[in-house]
């Protein structure tokens, strides 16, 4: 507590001193074309923009945030961690001072949301898809917001990354589980993962609901997949290989039958920020792997 | 007079607590004033000082002290109608959360989050904004109105059919709540788990100007019927024998009530056992004299649920507890205390 009373005094000290330069930066920003980094103290309560921001240049600007932002992971020393936008407050957002709140449309509370609007303090608010060029405009949008207008190398890295993908001779159906303690949920249709799948060259297992639904049994063998896809973080908590595979229904699916278990990194799976073509690869290859 | 005296004494002593909470709850917080003190921020806004920047106004007008008054808000009513019904019921297990009222508003509260989306366009724009508190205070009344019928026959209410069709709201109440987090988008479920356990996060003056109102008319009617609720306790003859509408009383009392827990569950989701806790404490020290217990209630019930809160939003900090899991921790063990002790006469 102590500690964090002194970095938040020498945070507002720091700020108070910049106040002024800070403000006729962010003036200039909008009459010239070339942006010099601007003295933004920005929290950003979502990964894929986390992201953004950081490759952009601007990961000293990042002051706060959410705790879905695990990369870059020198964040966690330098950017105070607000916790899950589901149960955050507005007040350890403004103690961090910020001038400037990004977020996302898919996971923010309405009730915060409300409170960020009435603090008075610049926000804006992305609407986030998971495809290549939903990643691409958020890229554009999170680099307008903050001054930065050199984000075509971003986009240019993601197609880049992408043409990497090698294409795979039969589709294999791949099952995303996502665990966390005894909950257990499988992603169904417009999820980030089920995006991801098809970028990498798979089918996603299940397609008869959107969103992430409960995982049963008869779903799983129904579904029959070829793959199984876990966060690196969920398959540990699982019980690794051997505790998925003990799952209910699992054995009866080809997946459980050749014991194909892959997993990734959350962050970089689910973000969808400028790392989805390095997501895709990563993908790719697990793919190219377990199908031999 | 004597008593009357000894009553004012006790309103003053609680008062003057409830105030030293309130400043200590309004001085804590993860947001640094840059070296001023929290009261002095609140003094500048108070005064209008046109210096004061808008983040600390904010954060000390609009997040803690709206949150403050909210908790005393709700802690005062969910305890005064805990006090009630037990007067009414002449049972001091008899409280929102146990005889399903509770349960029954978030059940509807629930509904109007999920579903509400697919019929809010065809509502008066009224009501569409305050879709969830009405629907939660129709959920506490159909639950008070199922419970009072079930258990009540030839003007007896028994205790523990009422305890029963408690458990049965609640039951009915989860399972459907769990068919809605079945349905319900990976966001809403989030804040379904989240509102279940109750917060004040949300808290906002014009929630609070709600509140006030419902509280206002609610104790304009119900503080003074603590004479009427000892007679009570003499049996429902008995006190129509002493000129006591018995059943203009009960309706009187099932309707505010509703109307408290109702509105209470609409703005800070589920909060338990504060209608358990303070006129269990209260009891212990007044007996059942409703004179004394109902207004004491009312500053009592705003002193448990600051400190609950206050704690909730420190703890963790950054991040929160939710407040419902403190309350029920306080509430549990003297929810046994209350069995243990009334163990014969259940």
């Amino acid at each position: 507590m102590k500690k964090f009373i002194l970095a938040a005094s020498v945070l507002v000290a720091v700020y108070s001193c910049k106040k002024t330069e800070s403000a006729t930066k962010e003036n200039t920003t909008e009459t010239t074309s070339e942006t010099p980094k601007s003295n933004n103290k920005i929290v950003t309560l979502s990964g894929g923009i986390t992201e953004i921001v950081s490759a952009l240049g601007h990961e000293k600007e990042i002051v706060g945030t959410d705790v879905t932002s695990t990369y870059p992971a020198s964040l966690k020393t330098t950017a105070k961690d607000l916790g899950h936008v589901r149960s955050m407050t507005i007040e350890p957002i403004m103690a961090v001072n910020p001038t400037l709140i990004l977020a996302s449309d898919k996971d923010i509370n309405p009730e915060l949301l409300g409170k960020i609007k009435s603090s008075g303090i610049k926000a804006e608010v992305f609407h986030q898809e998971y495809t290549v060029e939903g990643t691409k405009k958020l890229i554009a949008d999170v680099a307008k917001a903050i001054g930065n207008t050199e984000y075509q190398k971003l986009t240019d890295k993601i197609d880049a990354d992408l043409k990497q993908v090698q294409p795979l001779s039969k589709k294999p159906k791949v099952l995303f589980i996502y665990a966390r303690g005894n909950m257990l949920m499988v992603a169904g249709k417009n999820t980030p993962m089920a995006s991801l799948i098809n970028l990498a060259g798979g089918e996603n297992a299940v397609n008869d609901f959107e969103d992430f639904k409960p995982l049963t049994p008869e779903a799983v063998i129904k579904a029959n997949p070829d793959v199984l896809f876990f966060f690196e973080t969920g398959l540990q908590g699982a019980g690794g290989n051997e505790g998925a595979l003990k799952m209910p229904g699992v054995s009866q699916t080809n997946a459980g039958k050749n014991k194909k278990i892959i997993a990734m990194d959350g962050g970089l799976v689910s973000g969808f920020g400028p790392r989805v073509g390095e997501a895709a690869v990563g993908l790719n290859k697990l793919l190219v792997e377990s199908t031999k | 007079m004597k008593a009357q005296s000894k009553l004012y004494f006790y309103m003053i002593i609680s008062t003057i607590l409830l105030a030293i909470i309130a400043v200590w709850s309004v001085d804590t917080g993860v947001y640094d004033f840059g070296g001023q003190s929290a009261f002095e921020v609140l003094g500048k806004v108070i005064k209008g000082d046109p210096d004061l920047s808008l983040s600390d106004r904010y954060v000390v007008w609009d997040v803690r002290a709206a949150r403050i008054i909210m908790a005393m808000l709700i802690g005062s009513m969910l305890a005064v109608s805990g006090t009630s019904l037990q007067g009414l019921f002449k049972n001091p297990l008899a409280t929102g959360d146990l005889i399903g009222l509770t349960s029954g508003a978030t059940l509807l509260a629930a509904i109007a989050i999920v579903l509400g989306g697919h019929f809010k366009e065809y509502l008066p724009e009224a009501i569409q904004f305050s879709l969830v508190g009405i629907s939660a205070f129709i959920g506490s009344l159909l639950s008070m109105m199922l419970v009072y019928r079930i258990s009540t026959s030839g003007g007896k209410t028994n205790v523990v059919m009422m305890l029963l069709t408690g458990v049965a709201i609640t039951a009915i109440g989860f399972s459907i709540t769990g068919f809605l987090i079945y349905i319900s988008k990976d966001e809403q479920l989030r804040d379904l788990t989240f509102w279940n356990l109750g917060s004040l996060a949300a808290a906002t003056w014009t929630k609070n100007i709600i509140l006030a109102i419902v509280l206002v008319v609610a104790y304009i009617i119900l503080l003074p019927k603590g004479k009427a609720l000892n007679a009570m306790m003499l049996g429902e003859k008995d006190a129509q024998h002493l000129g006591i509408n018995v059943e203009k009383l009960k309706k009187q009392i099932i309707i505010i009530v509703a109307l408290m827990v109702g509105s209470c569950v609409a703005f800070s989701g589920t909060i338990g056992f504060v209608g358990l806790i303070v006129p269990y404490i209260l009891r212990l020290l007044f007996k059942s004299n409703y004179v004394f217990i109902l207004p004491l209630s009312a500053v009592c019930g705003s002193i448990l649920l600051l400190t609950a809160d206050t704690f909730s939003r420190s703890m963790v900090a950054p991040s929160e507890l939710p407040i419902g899991i403190l309350t029920a921790l306080m509430g549990g063990p003297i929810f046994i205390a209350i069995l243990v002790k009334f163990k014969k006469s259940l």
